[in-house]
């Protein structure tokens, strides 16, 4: 499933769990190392479920998951030094300060670097020693990526790290992530509601719906390629359909997503298309039919 | 494991402010009714339940789920607060040992050879309620917790009451109650670390 000639971060396999009224059904991608993976979907897709049976933090019911080369069961400490989690919200104490919460840190992790940790909150333009509980959720946010970064993983994930802030704080958080990959031994799997900010720093997207994944391709492949042609009633039924990858009937239009729009120009000239966005893309899989 | 006792040292400091000088006015009080040496245990429970409070609050703040991915077992995370528990037990311990024999001194009042036994009742108290406290609230959510703590030292109570039925011997109660307690606060201990190893962090 993974390209061999670049090593993977991480390699996920046919990962399956099972919950009341809903099934993470056999998911599978790869995060090749340098590179940014974005896991996109719906609410309750099944996103978080993915990272969290990644990291371990649930027990999986099916599948396995390889991480920076090591195949799970327990995870051993050594391993996670070098895994950088980032959760939406703040997972730390309030009433702790920045730097009360370095302390602590660097005597949990080994690979732990003060210096830097205290040059990311400078650079982000976090107090150290206002109190979290005082902090907005932008700052927060910040925060928990400083703490990530700090000791120097390999892997981050990030799940939902963007939702919720502004375009700026947003732009700073993208800037800090492309340079994270610059090392090209680092890779960073981030689940985000945002495709926007996907669209800006992804390789590669993973489309989860309803616990399973739909797709798993290059980003440039889907905002270079793909397209959305419209048309009526009488253009869509003459469309060949090994040209259409999902439809959908909207008011007085359809809509079909194409995976090759230039080719679908030519084809058919009578009809509209555009340029798909990682959105449209989304909503004609989620909302329509595919074929 | 410091790092994680660290952290709760800094969630328990602020409020250590507030519940020892809490502690010396209502400790005072009860000593004149009964003896000083009750201070003892009254110190090494309000301290005890202060490192209990760290484990809600790690929930609360969603640091219960953020430690699965640091690089600790979980059997380690969870032994992290029944040493914290132990720790500020024991710093209680000795507080109220310092200001009972203050008190004592001062007072004029204060049996010596009472000092055993209510030294016993702070061990075996601190043990069997945290033995049961500790798990309630690392396994259960925040309404049955609170059950939990409420629980936990009138269970250590009816243990004494039960020993003493049987055994009729103070000093050999207090003995049997403490043994008994680190033989549950152990367990407890094993059992707990086990049983959030296979649990889901969500």
């Amino acid at each position: 499933m993974c390209d061999q000639t670049i090593p993977a971060a991480l390699e996920v396999r046919d990962l399956t769990k099972h919950y009341a009224g809903f099934t993470l059904d056999g998911v599978s991608f790869c995060v090749p190392r340098g590179t940014i993976v974005g896991l996109i979907g719906e609410n309750g897709a099944g996103k978080s479920t993915t990272l969290r049976s990644i990291l371990g933090l649930i027990q999986k019911d099916g599948g396995s998951v390889t991480l920076l080369g090591q195949e799970e069961g327990e995870r051993d400490p050594v391993l996670r030094e070098q895994i950088g989690v980032v959760f939406d919200g703040s997972h730390f104490p309030d009433s702790l300060t920045p730097r009360q919460l370095g302390r602590v840190f660097a005597r949990i992790y080994a690979t732990w670097e003060g210096a830097y940790y205290l040059d990311l909150l400078g650079q982000l333009g976090l107090p150290m020693e206002k109190k979290i509980s005082a902090f907005s959720r932008g700052m927060k946010m910040k925060l928990a990526i400083a703490a990530a970064l700090a000791h120097r993983p390999r892997l981050l994930v990030l799940d939902e790290a963007t939702s919720g802030l502004d375009p700026v704080v947003r732009d700073d958080i993208l800037d800090l992530l492309l340079g994270f990959v610059q090392d090209e031994e680092n890779a960073i799997l981030i689940s985000s509601h945002i495709t926007s900010d996907l669209e800006k720093v992804a390789d590669t997207i993973v489309f989860l719906h309803e616990g399973r994944c739909i797709f798993s391709k290059p980003k440039d492949e889907l905002i270079y390629r793909y397209g959305i042609l419209r048309c009526g009633a009488a253009q869509f039924e003459a469309l060949d359909r090994a040209d259409v990858v999902a439809w959908r009937r909207r008011d007085y239009q359809f809509e079909a997503l194409v995976a090759d729009r230039d080719t679908a120009r030519r084809k058919y000239p009578k009809t509209v298309v555009d340029a798909a966005t990682i959105d449209d893309i989304m909503l004609l899989y989620a909302k329509g039919e595919i074929v | 494991m410091t790092g994680l006792l660290q952290k709760d040292l800094y969630l328990t400091r602020s409020s250590l402010l507030i519940v020892l000088p809490t502690f010396l006015v209502i400790g005072i009080g009860i000593s004149v009714l009964s003896t000083t040496w009750v201070l003892t245990v009254l110190s090494t429970v309000m301290l005890g339940m202060m490192a209990i409070s760290t484990v809600q609050a790690d929930k609360s703040s969603g640091w219960q789920q953020f430690s699965g991915v640091l690089p600790l077992s979980r059997a380690a995370v969870v032994g992290e607060k029944y040493l914290f528990y132990l720790l500020l037990s024991a710093a209680g311990l000795l507080i109220g040992l310092v200001v009972g024999t203050a008190a004592s001194l001062l007072s004029g009042r204060g049996d010596l050879n009472e000092l055993g036994l209510y030294l016993t009742i702070s061990v075996s108290m601190a043990l069997l309620s945290g033995g049961v406290a500790l798990p309630v609230n690392i396994l259960f959510r925040a309404e049955i917790s609170m059950l939990g703590i409420l629980l936990a030292y009138p269970l250590s109570a009816g243990v004494f009451i039960l020993l003493n039925l049987l055994i009729g011997q103070r000093e050999a109660v207090g003995v049997v109650a403490s043994v008994l307690g680190v033989i549950l606060y152990t367990l407890s201990w094993y059992l707990t670390g086990r049983m959030m190893a296979r649990r889901d962090l969500t």
